[in-house]
Protein backbone atom coordinates (compact mmCIF):
# COMPACT_ATOMS: atom_id res chain seq x y z
CA UNK A 1 0.00 0.00 0.00
CA UNK A 2 1.47 3.32 -1.05
CA UNK A 3 1.17 6.00 1.57
CA UNK A 4 3.33 8.68 -0.03
CA UNK A 5 2.39 10.27 -3.36
CA UNK A 6 5.02 9.71 -6.06
CA UNK A 7 5.29 13.45 -6.59
CA UNK A 8 6.21 14.15 -2.95
CA UNK A 9 9.00 11.58 -3.05
CA UNK A 10 10.48 13.14 -6.19
CA UNK A 11 9.87 16.89 -6.07
CA UNK A 12 9.49 19.72 -3.56
CA UNK A 13 6.11 21.42 -3.29
CA UNK A 14 7.32 24.45 -5.24
CA UNK A 15 8.82 22.30 -8.00
CA UNK A 16 5.54 20.42 -8.27
CA UNK A 17 3.60 23.65 -8.66
CA UNK A 18 5.96 25.07 -11.27
CA UNK A 19 6.35 21.87 -13.26
CA UNK A 20 2.64 21.12 -12.91
CA UNK A 21 1.75 24.40 -14.57
CA UNK A 22 4.51 24.66 -17.18
CA UNK A 23 4.71 20.99 -18.12
CA UNK A 24 0.93 20.70 -17.70
CA UNK A 25 0.53 23.24 -20.50
CA UNK A 26 3.78 22.94 -22.45
CA UNK A 27 2.57 24.98 -25.44
CA UNK A 28 1.96 28.07 -23.31
CA UNK A 29 4.37 30.49 -21.71
CA UNK A 30 3.76 32.11 -18.34
CA UNK A 31 5.25 35.16 -16.65
CA UNK A 32 6.62 35.01 -13.12
CA UNK A 33 3.75 36.88 -11.42
CA UNK A 34 1.26 34.61 -13.11
CA UNK A 35 3.11 31.52 -11.89
CA UNK A 36 3.43 32.99 -8.36
CA UNK A 37 -0.30 33.75 -8.19
CA UNK A 38 -1.23 30.30 -9.46
CA UNK A 39 1.23 28.42 -7.26
CA UNK A 40 0.58 30.60 -4.21
CA UNK A 41 4.26 30.59 -3.26
CA UNK A 42 6.50 33.49 -2.30
CA UNK A 43 8.13 35.38 -5.14
CA UNK A 44 11.64 34.82 -3.66
CA UNK A 45 11.58 31.03 -3.55
CA UNK A 46 9.71 30.90 -6.85
CA UNK A 47 12.35 33.03 -8.62
CA UNK A 48 15.12 30.79 -7.22
CA UNK A 49 13.29 27.72 -8.52
CA UNK A 50 12.60 29.23 -11.95
CA UNK A 51 16.26 30.24 -12.17
CA UNK A 52 17.47 26.72 -11.36
CA UNK A 53 15.05 25.11 -13.81
CA UNK A 54 16.13 27.59 -16.47
CA UNK A 55 19.83 26.98 -15.80
CA UNK A 56 19.24 23.23 -16.16
CA UNK A 57 17.51 23.79 -19.49
CA UNK A 58 14.18 22.44 -18.22
CA UNK A 59 12.53 25.81 -18.91
CA UNK A 60 13.16 28.42 -21.56
CA UNK A 61 13.17 32.11 -20.76
CA UNK A 62 11.88 34.72 -23.13
CA UNK A 63 11.56 38.47 -22.48
CA UNK A 64 8.43 40.15 -23.85
CA UNK A 65 8.57 43.86 -23.08
CA UNK A 66 9.18 44.10 -19.36
CA UNK A 67 7.77 40.63 -18.67
CA UNK A 68 9.89 37.52 -18.42
CA UNK A 69 8.07 34.50 -19.79
CA UNK A 70 8.90 30.91 -18.88
CA UNK A 71 7.94 27.85 -20.85
CA UNK A 72 8.63 24.11 -20.90
CA UNK A 73 11.71 23.52 -23.05
CA UNK A 74 11.12 20.91 -25.78
CA UNK A 75 14.91 20.75 -26.39
CA UNK A 76 15.49 19.44 -22.86
CA UNK A 77 16.74 15.82 -23.11
CA UNK A 78 14.15 14.64 -20.59
CA UNK A 79 11.30 16.83 -21.91
CA UNK A 80 9.00 13.95 -22.84
CA UNK A 81 9.79 12.05 -19.65
CA UNK A 82 8.94 15.12 -17.56
CA UNK A 83 5.71 15.61 -19.50
CA UNK A 84 4.82 12.01 -18.71
CA UNK A 85 5.68 12.32 -15.02
CA UNK A 86 3.67 15.51 -14.66
CA UNK A 87 0.74 14.04 -16.56
CA UNK A 88 0.68 10.88 -14.49
CA UNK A 89 1.34 12.42 -11.10
CA UNK A 90 0.71 15.92 -9.84
CA UNK A 91 -0.33 17.42 -13.15
CA UNK A 92 -3.74 15.89 -13.45
CA UNK A 93 -3.78 12.44 -11.89
CA UNK A 94 -3.15 13.38 -8.28
CA UNK A 95 -5.51 16.35 -8.37
CA UNK A 96 -8.31 14.15 -9.69
CA UNK A 97 -7.49 11.44 -7.13
CA UNK A 98 -7.68 14.00 -4.34
CA UNK A 99 -11.00 15.39 -5.62
CA UNK A 100 -12.47 11.88 -5.90
CA UNK A 101 -11.07 10.62 -2.57
CA UNK A 102 -14.30 11.35 -0.63
CA UNK A 103 -16.28 9.06 -3.00
CA UNK A 104 -13.49 6.51 -3.51
CA UNK A 105 -15.40 3.82 -1.58
CA UNK A 106 -18.20 4.03 -4.15
CA UNK A 107 -15.79 3.75 -7.10
CA UNK A 108 -14.74 0.47 -8.65
CA UNK A 109 -12.60 2.04 -11.36
CA UNK A 110 -11.72 5.63 -12.22
CA UNK A 111 -9.43 6.62 -15.07
CA UNK A 112 -8.61 9.34 -17.57
CA UNK A 113 -8.80 8.45 -21.27
CA UNK A 114 -8.73 10.50 -24.45
CA UNK A 115 -6.09 12.93 -25.64
CA UNK A 116 -4.63 13.66 -22.18
CA UNK A 117 -4.00 9.98 -21.46
CA UNK A 118 -2.56 9.49 -24.95
CA UNK A 119 -0.29 12.50 -24.55
CA UNK A 120 -1.70 14.09 -27.72
CA UNK A 121 -3.39 16.91 -25.82
CA UNK A 122 -3.01 20.64 -26.37
CA UNK A 123 -3.60 23.44 -23.87
CA UNK A 124 -7.33 23.53 -24.53
CA UNK A 125 -8.01 19.79 -24.47
CA UNK A 126 -10.74 18.52 -22.18
CA UNK A 127 -10.03 15.86 -19.60
CA UNK A 128 -12.12 12.77 -20.38
CA UNK A 129 -12.87 11.01 -17.13
CA UNK A 130 -14.50 7.60 -16.72
CA UNK A 131 -16.04 6.78 -13.36
CA UNK A 132 -17.38 3.30 -12.75
CA UNK A 133 -19.14 2.81 -9.44
CA UNK A 134 -22.36 2.68 -7.48
CA UNK A 135 -24.51 5.55 -6.21
CA UNK A 136 -22.61 8.27 -8.00
CA UNK A 137 -24.56 11.24 -9.33
CA UNK A 138 -23.46 13.72 -11.99
CA UNK A 139 -24.49 16.67 -9.83
CA UNK A 140 -22.26 15.57 -6.97
CA UNK A 141 -19.32 14.59 -9.20
CA UNK A 142 -19.44 17.82 -11.20
CA UNK A 143 -19.40 19.82 -7.98
CA UNK A 144 -16.31 17.96 -6.71
CA UNK A 145 -14.49 18.46 -10.00
CA UNK A 146 -15.18 22.21 -10.37
CA UNK A 147 -12.15 23.35 -8.31
CA UNK A 148 -9.87 21.00 -10.29
CA UNK A 149 -11.22 22.40 -13.57
CA UNK A 150 -10.43 25.89 -12.37
CA UNK A 151 -6.95 25.00 -11.16
CA UNK A 152 -6.01 23.13 -14.32
CA UNK A 153 -7.80 25.53 -16.65
CA UNK A 154 -9.33 22.57 -18.48
CA UNK A 155 -12.84 21.24 -18.74
CA UNK A 156 -13.45 17.81 -17.25
CA UNK A 157 -15.97 15.57 -18.99
CA UNK A 158 -17.07 12.81 -16.66
CA UNK A 159 -18.94 9.71 -17.76
CA UNK A 160 -20.49 7.70 -14.95
CA UNK A 161 -21.43 4.03 -15.27
CA UNK A 162 -22.35 1.39 -12.76
CA UNK A 163 -20.16 -1.75 -12.99
CA UNK A 164 -23.25 -3.51 -14.44
CA UNK A 165 -23.60 -0.77 -17.14
CA UNK A 166 -19.94 -1.09 -18.03
CA UNK A 167 -20.06 -4.90 -18.29
CA UNK A 168 -23.34 -4.86 -20.25
CA UNK A 169 -22.04 -2.23 -22.70
CA UNK A 170 -18.79 -4.16 -23.09
CA UNK A 171 -20.68 -7.40 -23.76
CA UNK A 172 -22.99 -5.64 -26.24
CA UNK A 173 -19.99 -4.31 -28.19
CA UNK A 174 -20.92 -0.66 -27.48
CA UNK A 175 -18.61 1.38 -29.74
CA UNK A 176 -17.79 4.06 -27.17
CA UNK A 177 -16.96 1.61 -24.39
CA UNK A 178 -14.91 -0.49 -26.77
CA UNK A 179 -12.95 2.54 -27.95
CA UNK A 180 -12.32 3.66 -24.37
CA UNK A 181 -11.24 0.14 -23.31
CA UNK A 182 -8.59 -0.05 -25.98
CA UNK A 183 -7.15 3.43 -25.35
CA UNK A 184 -4.26 4.48 -23.16
CA UNK A 185 -5.41 5.38 -19.67
CA UNK A 186 -4.17 7.18 -16.61
CA UNK A 187 -5.40 4.98 -13.80
CA UNK A 188 -6.70 6.90 -10.81
CA UNK A 189 -8.54 4.48 -8.57
CA UNK A 190 -9.21 0.72 -8.66
CA UNK A 191 -9.39 -1.45 -11.75
CA UNK A 192 -11.77 -3.15 -14.19
CA UNK A 193 -14.95 -4.49 -12.59
CA UNK A 194 -14.92 -8.29 -12.28
CA UNK A 195 -16.90 -10.15 -14.96
CA UNK A 196 -19.13 -11.92 -12.43
CA UNK A 197 -20.62 -10.00 -9.54
CA UNK A 198 -18.92 -11.12 -6.34
CA UNK A 199 -20.98 -13.61 -4.35
CA UNK A 200 -21.57 -12.96 -0.70
CA UNK A 201 -19.80 -15.42 1.52
CA UNK B 1 -18.34 42.69 -10.64
CA UNK B 2 -22.15 42.66 -10.59
CA UNK B 3 -24.23 40.31 -12.72
CA UNK B 4 -25.32 43.29 -14.80
CA UNK B 5 -21.68 44.23 -15.50
CA UNK B 6 -20.86 40.64 -16.41
CA UNK B 7 -23.69 40.51 -18.94
CA UNK B 8 -22.67 43.91 -20.36
CA UNK B 9 -19.10 42.68 -20.77
CA UNK B 10 -20.29 39.59 -22.59
CA UNK B 11 -22.36 41.79 -24.90
CA UNK B 12 -19.34 44.01 -25.57
CA UNK B 13 -17.16 41.01 -26.43
CA UNK B 14 -19.81 39.88 -28.91
CA UNK B 15 -21.07 36.77 -27.10
CA UNK B 16 -24.45 38.28 -26.30
CA UNK B 17 -26.70 40.52 -28.36
CA UNK B 18 -28.66 43.27 -26.62
CA UNK B 19 -32.37 43.20 -27.42
CA UNK B 20 -35.13 44.67 -25.24
CA UNK B 21 -37.07 42.03 -23.26
CA UNK B 22 -40.34 40.90 -24.83
CA UNK B 23 -43.01 39.61 -22.46
CA UNK B 24 -44.77 37.53 -25.16
CA UNK B 25 -41.53 35.88 -26.22
CA UNK B 26 -40.63 35.01 -22.63
CA UNK B 27 -44.09 33.54 -22.04
CA UNK B 28 -43.80 31.46 -25.21
CA UNK B 29 -40.38 30.14 -24.19
CA UNK B 30 -41.63 29.32 -20.71
CA UNK B 31 -44.69 27.48 -22.06
CA UNK B 32 -42.54 25.42 -24.41
CA UNK B 33 -40.17 24.61 -21.53
CA UNK B 34 -43.04 23.46 -19.29
CA UNK B 35 -44.51 21.19 -22.00
CA UNK B 36 -41.17 19.64 -22.88
CA UNK B 37 -40.16 19.12 -19.28
CA UNK B 38 -43.48 17.40 -18.57
CA UNK B 39 -42.94 15.05 -21.52
CA UNK B 40 -39.31 14.45 -20.50
CA UNK B 41 -40.66 12.82 -17.33
CA UNK B 42 -42.63 10.28 -19.40
CA UNK B 43 -40.90 6.89 -18.96
CA UNK B 44 -42.77 5.49 -21.99
CA UNK B 45 -40.63 7.62 -24.33
CA UNK B 46 -37.20 6.59 -25.58
CA UNK B 47 -34.06 7.72 -23.78
CA UNK B 48 -33.01 9.90 -26.74
CA UNK B 49 -36.37 11.71 -26.85
CA UNK B 50 -36.47 12.27 -23.11
CA UNK B 51 -32.93 13.60 -23.08
CA UNK B 52 -33.69 15.90 -26.00
CA UNK B 53 -36.86 17.20 -24.35
CA UNK B 54 -35.22 17.81 -20.99
CA UNK B 55 -32.17 19.44 -22.58
CA UNK B 56 -34.31 21.75 -24.72
CA UNK B 57 -36.54 22.60 -21.77
CA UNK B 58 -33.43 23.61 -19.80
CA UNK B 59 -32.21 25.71 -22.72
CA UNK B 60 -35.61 27.42 -23.10
CA UNK B 61 -35.62 28.27 -19.38
CA UNK B 62 -32.06 29.60 -19.47
CA UNK B 63 -32.92 31.65 -22.57
CA UNK B 64 -36.05 33.04 -20.88
CA UNK B 65 -33.90 34.23 -17.98
CA UNK B 66 -31.42 35.83 -20.40
CA UNK B 67 -34.14 37.52 -22.51
CA UNK B 68 -35.66 38.99 -19.35
CA UNK B 69 -32.35 40.81 -18.80
CA UNK B 70 -32.49 42.20 -22.34
CA UNK B 71 -30.01 39.90 -24.07
CA UNK B 72 -30.01 36.92 -26.36
CA UNK B 73 -27.42 34.57 -27.82
CA UNK B 74 -27.42 31.84 -30.43
CA UNK B 75 -24.54 30.20 -28.57
CA UNK B 76 -26.31 27.63 -26.46
CA UNK B 77 -23.31 26.99 -24.25
CA UNK B 78 -23.18 30.67 -23.35
CA UNK B 79 -26.91 30.82 -22.61
CA UNK B 80 -26.33 28.16 -19.94
CA UNK B 81 -23.21 29.86 -18.63
CA UNK B 82 -25.15 33.10 -18.16
CA UNK B 83 -27.42 31.40 -15.61
CA UNK B 84 -25.01 32.37 -12.83
CA UNK B 85 -25.72 36.00 -13.79
CA UNK B 86 -29.39 35.82 -14.78
CA UNK B 87 -30.65 33.67 -11.89
CA UNK B 88 -29.36 32.38 -8.59
CA UNK B 89 -27.90 29.20 -10.09
CA UNK B 90 -24.66 27.65 -8.84
CA UNK B 91 -21.63 26.89 -10.99
CA UNK B 92 -22.01 23.13 -10.52
CA UNK B 93 -25.56 23.25 -11.89
CA UNK B 94 -24.37 25.25 -14.90
CA UNK B 95 -21.57 22.75 -15.43
CA UNK B 96 -24.13 19.94 -15.48
CA UNK B 97 -26.16 21.71 -18.20
CA UNK B 98 -22.94 22.33 -20.15
CA UNK B 99 -22.06 18.64 -19.90
CA UNK B 100 -25.52 17.75 -21.27
CA UNK B 101 -24.95 20.27 -24.05
CA UNK B 102 -21.76 18.44 -25.03
CA UNK B 103 -23.55 15.09 -24.97
CA UNK B 104 -26.34 16.56 -27.09
CA UNK B 105 -23.78 17.78 -29.64
CA UNK B 106 -22.20 14.33 -29.83
CA UNK B 107 -25.62 12.87 -30.58
CA UNK B 108 -26.66 15.65 -32.97
CA UNK B 109 -23.47 16.00 -35.00
CA UNK B 110 -21.57 12.73 -34.51
CA UNK B 111 -24.49 10.35 -34.24
CA UNK B 112 -23.48 9.00 -30.89
CA UNK B 113 -26.08 8.94 -28.13
CA UNK B 114 -24.97 7.17 -24.98
CA UNK B 115 -27.85 5.78 -22.95
CA UNK B 116 -26.97 7.34 -19.63
CA UNK B 117 -29.96 7.14 -17.29
CA UNK B 118 -28.04 8.74 -14.40
CA UNK B 119 -27.29 11.83 -16.47
CA UNK B 120 -30.91 12.05 -17.67
CA UNK B 121 -32.19 11.81 -14.07
CA UNK B 122 -29.84 14.60 -12.94
CA UNK B 123 -30.69 16.74 -15.98
CA UNK B 124 -34.42 16.42 -15.29
CA UNK B 125 -33.92 17.17 -11.59
CA UNK B 126 -31.81 20.24 -12.39
CA UNK B 127 -34.38 21.48 -14.93
CA UNK B 128 -37.22 20.83 -12.46
CA UNK B 129 -35.33 23.05 -10.00
CA UNK B 130 -34.78 25.76 -12.60
CA UNK B 131 -38.46 26.08 -13.56
CA UNK B 132 -39.76 27.69 -10.32
CA UNK B 133 -36.82 30.11 -10.37
CA UNK B 134 -37.73 31.30 -13.87
CA UNK B 135 -41.43 31.47 -12.95
CA UNK B 136 -40.59 33.52 -9.88
CA UNK B 137 -38.44 35.88 -11.95
CA UNK B 138 -41.20 36.24 -14.56
CA UNK B 139 -43.79 37.10 -11.93
CA UNK B 140 -41.65 40.00 -10.70
CA UNK B 141 -41.23 41.44 -14.21
CA UNK B 142 -43.32 44.47 -14.94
Amino acid sequence: MQTLPLSDALFTATQQKVLGLLYGKPDQSFYANEIARWAQVGKGSLMRELDRLHQAGILTLNRQGNQTHYQANPACPIYSELLGIVRKTFGIGEQLQAALAPVADRLVWAFVYGSIAKGSDHAGSDIDLMLIGENLGYGDVVERLLPVEERLGRRINPTIYTPADWLAKTAAGNSFVQRVSEQDKINLIGGPPPEEPAHEQ
Amino acid sequence: MSSKDNLENLARSGGLKAEPPDRKECEGLLRSAIDRLKDAHNPALSFASRFDLAYNAAHALALTALRRQGYRSDKRYLVFQCLVHTLDVGKAQVRLFALCHERRNLAEYEGYMDVDEALLADLIAATDALLPQVRQAMSTTK
